[in-house]
């Protein structure tokens, strides 16, 4: 049966609409952001600007006031040597300061005063500086203690009415102070609110960027795990498949031709004995019958290559001291044979898996290590058994997603009986091969390797 | 003509002062300290005794002057004394002779100026025409006017010529010629009234007396006193439009703000507005100081205004002005605008920050290092000894600053602070308080004189290291003032124009010398010289070559 194709949907796009979409969210969020407390700085700024610069100009009126308290102070004292008109050139520039600080201070007022304060201020001013003008006129005629008179009874009570009038304004400029401040607050709040919102809004793009995620890597796995599941089945029945024509060759050329030339050779064996004593026939008819011999040697070495009948008859481990003397026989290499623990029963199946890795890993060192000499142990521990082939030689070279076919098959042999295998360089440089197969995992309903007898 | 100073940087041909040129600092020259050697040996007596009388911290003054018209300048140092009751010692200001080999000898004693009196500045002039520089001390108290009799000596002139009879806190005075009469009149700022009965007692720390800042105490209106002509002074303070009884005054320069050739005054205000008092030619003024853009602050803050010098530091043919004030406040210094007025450009000038934790006193424009462009020196000192105390980033004694100036392109200037490059000597803090420059040695560079309060003098020697020149003239005045103060002098060379004037009294309580000086860095001539004189004459010369003095007189041309 065909596996259902599997729909491969790469989560690439998704995750980077979204990590687009995220992004562009928080840069547009930051812009938006930052113009806001770009904004509301100006803001704070100008307005602490504009108000200290109107708090300066009400303190520089008060100043004007006070210097023409401190003025009149001295014009009554009569400690300097100067005429009371001396004062009105002081009187003119403050005159002059004041009505330039005034108008300075209109332009900058935060605070609305009432047209009616406005109005209060401006007709007081001209009162006052009228009732200046009637004292310095009164001190040019020489009449210095009715200017003084004026002084006392008019210009100091104007004067006083004038500094409650700067001093109101300076109070609703600090009230205005405040109700800025706060105004900047409520601001201030409002901006961190949406800093919140954004943030949780961030936080609720990543969580969900990150369920995906999540599901999508699930989803990959999962696709992986069945692929390789099918990989491994199909490198299972492919082997099994090989295995088991292997078997049927090995038996057919073991069992239909080995019959046929014994047969054959008993035949001409006889065919032989009848023919006369020093005859050409005779003669050919031995060596005909030495031939069918050598032929069905051959055969019983072909099967036995094949697929060890050996190993279905007598179990692993005599196969194996069988197997490798062949080995350093064919081709010319020592090796050194180990065996320890006490051996259990393994199972058919498992046996001739466990056989072609050691085949394979014999056959590596023959072809790649370059030595002439290498070690098989073979050690049945308490829980499982323990193959390794190892050589000294120029050592495995293992390049990643390029493994050849029989370490492929290594592998997956070594799955198929449930157990691992390692491939590990040695010390000395070489190679060790190592498989560890549970001892469960062998047990079948096989007689036990002391229990086999041997198969001739 | 007469040569009446060496060639500055001449000297600088010779292998010696080549190898010095090669490691010179970037400064281009150096201020070398030579008091002791040049025999100075004064110390102020302040009369301080722990009572933190207010005048105590402020004093005192110091003068350059050429009292033997010999053409080396002299030295003055005012001094003030110790208190009524508190008697300790005796202190007079001293008069220091030049011996015209770098060194002084003090002639006070023998000038007749062995006078104890609570000096606070002075003022040089010459205000009877006769060709030797008389000399103004303003006191706290009487202040003192002293006649040079040409002999070497002088006589106290005060009552004689109607100054006495006023007593006051006098501070920074000058001789101008404001009526263009070829007399010098007199102005004089008064701080504050003050006396010691009626001293007001302020804490910095609430348990000790401190020197109170000058809202604590009225206002004392300036003076200015009209030159009669016959050795005697008119009180003209009332009707020429300067009474002002809330003035706070400490510094005052002249200048032609407007350009219309009548000399101009600007007065710097202890937390009150500075005044610029406009010559209506009539012998009345105005102030215009708001107007102008120079009472205030940019923030509409009377600042407090200790030391003021004017002039041309851009070379823009316009007067500049510095105006020192106290810790935290910055120097003001103020660029005069196309359209009129001025603007403050002492942060983007460089001025601004460096100076904002400094009290600084004594200012002028000088060029130090002869290059064409006018430098800027302070002298800075806090008021109260225990400032630290309060205020553990401000120093009593703290080190003079010495801007230079360099053109930024667009006829903006910045200037540079360079005090720590150019002498161990200058650098030390100290509490400074009056300054002045003139050129003692006479090798064509400005030499500084600084005094500190209740402490000594300093003479520093400026070594040009650069090879820079010098032009110099010194003026004398036949129709106008025999002084030419209020005269301007402008050279032109290369297509730069530099204007001096002839300063009677400027900075903090100090006076510079009267001939002035012009940097042309490495030039061996200058295109040409006009002198504007302070009666409207003006007098041209062409091609003149650098490296020497000039005598001009009026009329006569260089003589």
């Amino acid at each position: 049966m065909q596996p259902a194709p599997l729909r491969h949907r790469s989560p690439t796009a998704g995750l980077l609409l979204g990590l687009i979409l995220t992004l562009a969210a928080v840069v547009a969020y930051s812009y938006y952001i930052t113009t806001q407390i770009r904004g509301l700085r100006r803001f704070q700024s100008e307005l602490a600007d504009r108000n200290r610069k109107d708090s300066l100009q009400l303190l520089r009126i008060q100043n004007d006031l006070n210097s023409m308290a401190l003025a009149m102070r001295d014009m009554l004292d009569r400690d300097e040597p100067y005429p009371l008109a001396a004062w009105s050139a002081q009187f003119q520039r403050l005159h002059g300061d004041l009505d330039d600080a005034l108008r300075r201070e209109e332009q900058l007022a935060v605070a609305q005063s009432s047209p009616e304060q406005r109005e209060y201020l401006r007709s007081s001013l001209t009162q006052f500086w009228d009732a200046t003008e009637r004292t310095f006129a009164l001190a040019r005629s020489g009449k210095e203690d009715e200017a003084r008179g004026e002084i006392r009874l008019s210009l100091q009570a104007r004067l006083a009415a004038l500094n409650t009038a700067v001093s109101r304004l300076l109070v609703q400029n600090n009230e205005s102070e405040e109700q800025a401040a706060a105004h900047v607050g409520e601001i201030y709040a409002r901006v961190q609110h949406q800093v919140y919102v954004f943030l949780s809004a961030t936080l609720a793009a990543i969580l969900l960027t990150s369920l995906y995620v999540i599901r999508s890597n699930r989803q990959l796995f999962a696709q992986l795990a069945t692929l390789s599941e099918q990989r491994s089945e199909l490198a299972q029945k492919l082997i099994a498949m090989q295995e088991s024509v292997l078997l049927h060759v090995s038996r057919e050329l073991h069992d239909e031709f080995g019959q046929i030339l014994t047969a054959m050779g008993a035949m001409l064996s006889r065919a032989g004995n009848h023919a006369p004593e020093g005859s050409t026939l005779r003669a050919d008819l031995r060596e005909v019958t030495e031939i069918a011999q050598s032929t069905l040697n051959n055969v019983r070495s072909l099967s036995q290559a094949l697929h060890p009948v050996m190993l279905d008859e007598a179990g692993l481990v005599p196969t194996i001291e069988w197997y490798l003397p062949t080995v350093e026989r064919q081709a010319g290499i020592k090796l050194s044979y180990g065996k320890s623990g006490s051996p259990f029963p393994v199972e058919n199946n498992a046996a001739v898996h466990i056989y072609r890795i050691l085949q394979e890993a014999l056959n590596n060192v023959i072809r790649h290590a370059g030595v002439r000499e290498a070690w098989v142990r073979l050690q049945f521990l308490p829980e499982a058994l323990q193959l390794e082939v190892e050589d000294h030689g120029t050592g495995f070279q293992s390049t990643p997603g390029k493994q050849g076919i029989g370490l492929v098959a290594m592998r997956e042999r070594a799955e198929l009986v449930g157990g691992s295998i390692l491939f590990q360089k040695t010390i000395e440089g070489g190679t060790r091969v190592r498989l560890v197969v549970p001892k469960n995992a062998l047990l079948g309903n096989t007689v036990s390797e002391q229990q086999r007898e041997p198969h001739v | 003509m007469r040569e009446i100073a060496g060639v500055a940087g001449a000297a600088a041909l010779s292998p010696q002062l080549f190898a010095v040129t090669a490691a010179a600092p970037s400064a281009g020259f150096k201020l070398l300290d030579v008091s002791g050697t040049a025999g100075l040996h004064f110390q102020h007596n302040s009369g301080a005794y722990g009572g933190k009388l207010l005048p105590e911290t402020l004093g005192s003054g110091c003068a350059f002057l050429d009292y033997d018209a010999d053409g080396w300048q002299d030295i003055l140092l005012v001094n003030s004394m110790d208190w009524p009751g508190h008697k300790k010692q005796r202190s007079t200001l001293q008069l220091y002779r030049n011996n015209r080999d770098g060194t002084f000898t003090d002639v006070t004693r023998r000038a007749g100026l062995d006078i104890e009196m609570y000096g606070m500045g002075v003022a040089v002039g010459d205000y009877n025409n006769d060709g030797f520089p008389d000399i103004l001390i303003t006191c706290v108290g009487q202040n003192r006017l002293f006649r040079n009799t040409g002999k070497g000596t002088f006589v106290d002139a005060t009552q004689a010529s109607g100054l006495g009879n006023r007593l006051g806190f006098s501070t920074s005075a000058l001789w101008f010629d404001y009526d263009r009469d070829g007399k010098l009149d007199l102005f004089v700022c008064n701080y504050v009234k003050w006396s010691p009965e009626h001293d007001v007692v302020c804490s910095l720390d609430g348990k000790h007396k401190s020197y109170c800042t000058p809202e604590a105490y009225r206002g004392q209106t300036c003076w200015l006193f009209h030159n009669r002509g016959n050795g005697t002074f008119e009180d003209v303070t009332a009707n020429s439009g300067i009474f002002d009884s809330s003035s706070k005054a400490l510094g005052v320069s002249l200048l032609d703000y407007d350009q219309d050739g009548w000399p101009d005054l600007l007065v710097a205000n202890d937390t009150q507005p500075n005044k610029l008092y406009r010559n209506l030619h009539n012998g009345k003024f105005r102030d215009v100081a708001v107007d102008a853009g120079l009472a205030f602050s940019t923030e509409g803050k009377a600042r407090a205004g200790m030391g003021v010098d004017t002039a041309d530091f851009d070379n823009s043919g316009k007067t500049g002005i510095a105006i020192t004030n106290f810790d935290n406040e910055m120097i003001g210094l103020y660029r005069a605008l196309p359209r009129g007025g001025y603007e403050d450009v002492a942060i983007p000038s460089g001025v601004g920050m460096p100076s904002k934790g400094t009290l600084g006193f004594g200012c002028a424009f000088l060029d130090a290092d002869l290059d064409g462009l006018m430098d800027l020196i302070v002298t800075n000192g806090h008021i109260d000894d225990t400032v630290r105390n309060i205020r553990g980033n401000v120093g009593y004694a703290q080190p003079p600053q010495l801007f230079l100036n360099s053109a930024a392109g667009n006829g903006k200037h910045l200037f540079r602070d360079v005090a720590t490059d150019i002498g161990d000597g200058f650098r030390q803090p100290k509490v400074g308080r009056g300054l002045a420059f003139g050129d003692f040695d006479r090798d064509g560079d400005l030499d500084i004189l600084i005094t500190t309060n209740n402490g000594p003098a300093y003479l520093y020697r400026n070594d040009q290291l650069a090879g820079n020149k010098s032009i110099r003239f010194r003026l004398t005045g036949t129709q106008s003032n025999r002084d030419a103060i209020g005269a301007s002098v402008r050279i032109e060379h290369d297509g730069i124009t530099q204007t001096r004037v002839v300063k009677g009294g400027s900075g903090y309580l100090s006076q510079s010398e009267l001939p002035v000086t012009f940097g042309i860095g490495k030039r061996d001539k200058i295109d040409r010289a006009v002198i504007h004189w302070p009666n409207g004459r003006t007098e041209e010369f062409k091609s003149l070559a650098t490296g020497r003095a000039y005598d001009c007189v009026e009329g006569k041309g260089i003589v």
